[in-house]
């Protein structure tokens, strides 16, 4: 009795194991017959799926609890082109990248910044975006420093969030200066305000929101940032053609200046402040 | 004993004054740190906004995020409860069962989801599991046809008709993850029934199904209801692990909502007060239940 359990049992196991092979061969085969672009499943069904995670102001939620941003905003330029309907997915940032690749939406329009690691996993577009490290002084202790040099000194003091980009940053070209870290953007732009330290930086559009909010305390010495991150929509391995059409339609907006514009309307103004309700 | 219970709670000693001092002391430390040390600006007026907001073009109040993440979490609990319990029945009977194939596969699905950690649980199944069942995508694709009255059904069992897949793998991946604990509960409830009631039972000439259903099964559940509650206060809580997998309920819309927001400490306190009461309220039920079910006895 025993005997014939064991071998029911390693019957099923086969069985099991070769449904299962069945069903991972038929996986790859429907992968290699699903040659059609994403683009024509997209006009298939009518609707774009769009995943993306909350971050001010690329997409944040309004006061009534909808979605609103510049991401927002392209994703819904890039439906209008395409005569779709626009469906966002909210995801969890850490998990934006699997869910693209098991296909919970078709594309990443998320502030994603372009890296040669998430460039192994993912297809990106033309980049959308050009964010960046900024920076922020104080009126009257960094008065008059307008270039790089003045503030590379010792004696000078700078704020930064610990562990972001602009941490490392700052060490490499204020070597110098003494860095003030702290565990929040809020308490390193603080500092600042308060006239502790005379200068923050943190990645745009915060130092340029901070200095709006305290024109009175705050100025921004340089124009430009001091370093670029180019943002872009991601996409799946293996399709030319969304690859093509995505990319061509950042080069179409950017040409027509509608992205400048828009860019323009959620990083550089703040009217957008009072639909969010902070 | 009733008695004795309420006396012993009136009795207040010194040892309660020390206890209440040291957390009065301790809350008002920590006040003082958040407002003196961290220089954070509380500001509670945005909250009440994201649980209703008024609706000028319906002129009627509307719920908004953090309302809308506390309704679905708690369809998640319900849905996810009941789901659980019957799988926790169905492999609890497996896993006492007399025969050795149900006995595995009720052992392997317990020790398969016992002893991996929640999220990587959650994460394998979401990534590689769900995505290979295209229901959970064309489920989305299918109510988009629905009519009115169904859509509005489904709203109300499971939520917007739009998140039904994103709310089902939810769900699903939930009720797997609880499952394999309720059955083990279930396991020890009906193990821990008297051998001299299964041989009574047989001696009466009943057949498996009603020994189960009239002697065992009765016995084993007055047993098991204190272990299954807290189970299932714990599935309430684990539902948000979900969140990480962008499952729109009360934590994912909580994020959301800080990070737009930037109002991190006011959101998280009022989420979790709303955890604690959907909590709270399951203990409450369960308390009387517990009681009614040892009176019947």
């Amino acid at each position: 009795m025993k005997f014939l359990h064991r071998r029911t049992m390693i019957a099923l196991a086969a069985a099991a194991f070769s449904v299962a092979a069945v069903s991972t061969g038929s996986v790859s085969h429907a992968q290699a017959a699903d040659a059609e672009s994403v683009v024509q499943t997209i006009k298939k069904r009518g609707v774009i799926k769009v995943g993306m995670s909350s971050f001010v102001p690329w997409a944040m939620r309004d006061k009534k609890g909808e979605l609103i941003g510049f991401e927002i905003d392209v994703a819904k330029k890039v439906a209008e082109d395409m005569g779709v309907e626009v469906e966002f997915v909210p995801t969890a940032w850490d998990g934006i990248i699997p869910a693209l690749l098991s296909g919970k939406f078709d594309v990443i329009i998320g502030g994603m910044s372009i890296t040669p690691q998430r460039n192994l996993s993912v297809n990106f577009t033309r980049p959308y975006a050009r964010s960046g490290v900024g920076f922020a002084a104080n009126k009257k202790l960094a008065d008059g420093m307008t270039t790089l040099d003045a503030y590379n000194a010792s004696g000078v003091k700078l704020a930064v969030r610990r562990g972001i980009t602009a941490a490392t940053l700052a060490q490499k070209i204020f070597p110098k200066a003494r860095l003030l870290q702290f565990d929040d953007d809020a308490q390193a732009f603080q500092e600042v305000v308060n006239g502790n330290a005379h200068a923050v930086l943190s990645s745009e559009p915060k130092p340029t929101f901070w200095t709006i909010e305290n024109s009175d305390v705050l100025y921004q010495p340089f124009d430009k940032v001091l370093q670029r991150g180019a943002e872009a929509m991601a996409l799946r391995k293996g399709d030319p053609d969304a690859l093509n059409y995505f990319s061509n339609w950042v080069e179409v907006r950017t040409n027509d200046g509608w992205l400048a514009e828009r860019h323009d309307y959620w990083f550089k103004t703040q009217n957008w402040k009072d639909e969010v309700g902070k | 004993m009733m008695l004795a219970n309420a006396q012993k709670r009136t009795r207040v000693t010194w040892v309660d004054f020390v206890v209440a001092l040291v957390l009065v002391l301790f809350v008002a430390f920590l006040v003082y740190r958040v407002n003196d040390v961290l220089h954070y600006r509380w500001n509670w007026s945005v909250i009440p906004n994201f649980l209703y907001r008024w609706d000028e073009e319906l002129g009627s109040w509307m719920p908004n995020l953090l309302a809308l993440g506390f309704y679905a979490t708690l369809r998640l609990a319900i849905w996810g409860i009941l789901l659980a319990s019957v799988i926790g029945m169905v492999m609890g009977l497996c896993r006492t069962s007399s025969i050795l194939l149900l006995r595995m596969i009720g052992r392997s699905y317990v020790e398969l989801i016992r002893n991996v950690p929640p999220l990587v649980f959650i994460f394998i199944f979401y990534f590689f599991i769900s995505s290979q069942i295209p229901l959970f995508d064309d489920i989305g694709d299918w109510v988009r046809q629905a009519s009115p009255e169904s859509l509005a059904s489904i709203e109300f069992l499971f939520g917007p008709p739009k998140l039904l897949g994103n709310f089902l793998s939810g769900l699903i991946v939930l009720a797997l993850f609880e499952g394999a604990y309720i059955t083990e509960i279930v396991r020890a409830g009906l193990q821990s029934v008297e051998r001299g009631q299964w041989e009574a039972a047989d001696s009466l000439g009943l057949s498996r199904f009603d020994v189960m259903r009239y002697v065992i099964v009765p016995q084993a559940f007055s047993r098991v209801l204190p272990p299954l509650a807290g189970q299932f206060i714990s599935l309430i809580k684990d539902s948000s692990i979900v969140s990480l997998i962008s499952i729109q309920e009360l934590t994912f819309a909580a994020t959301e909502v800080a990070n737009s927001t930037q109002r991190v400490f006011e959101v998280w306190i009022t989420v979790s007060v709303m955890y604690f009461a959907i909590c709270f309220g399951c203990s409450l039920l369960f308390e009387r239940w517990e009681k009614r079910t040892s009176k019947s006895r």
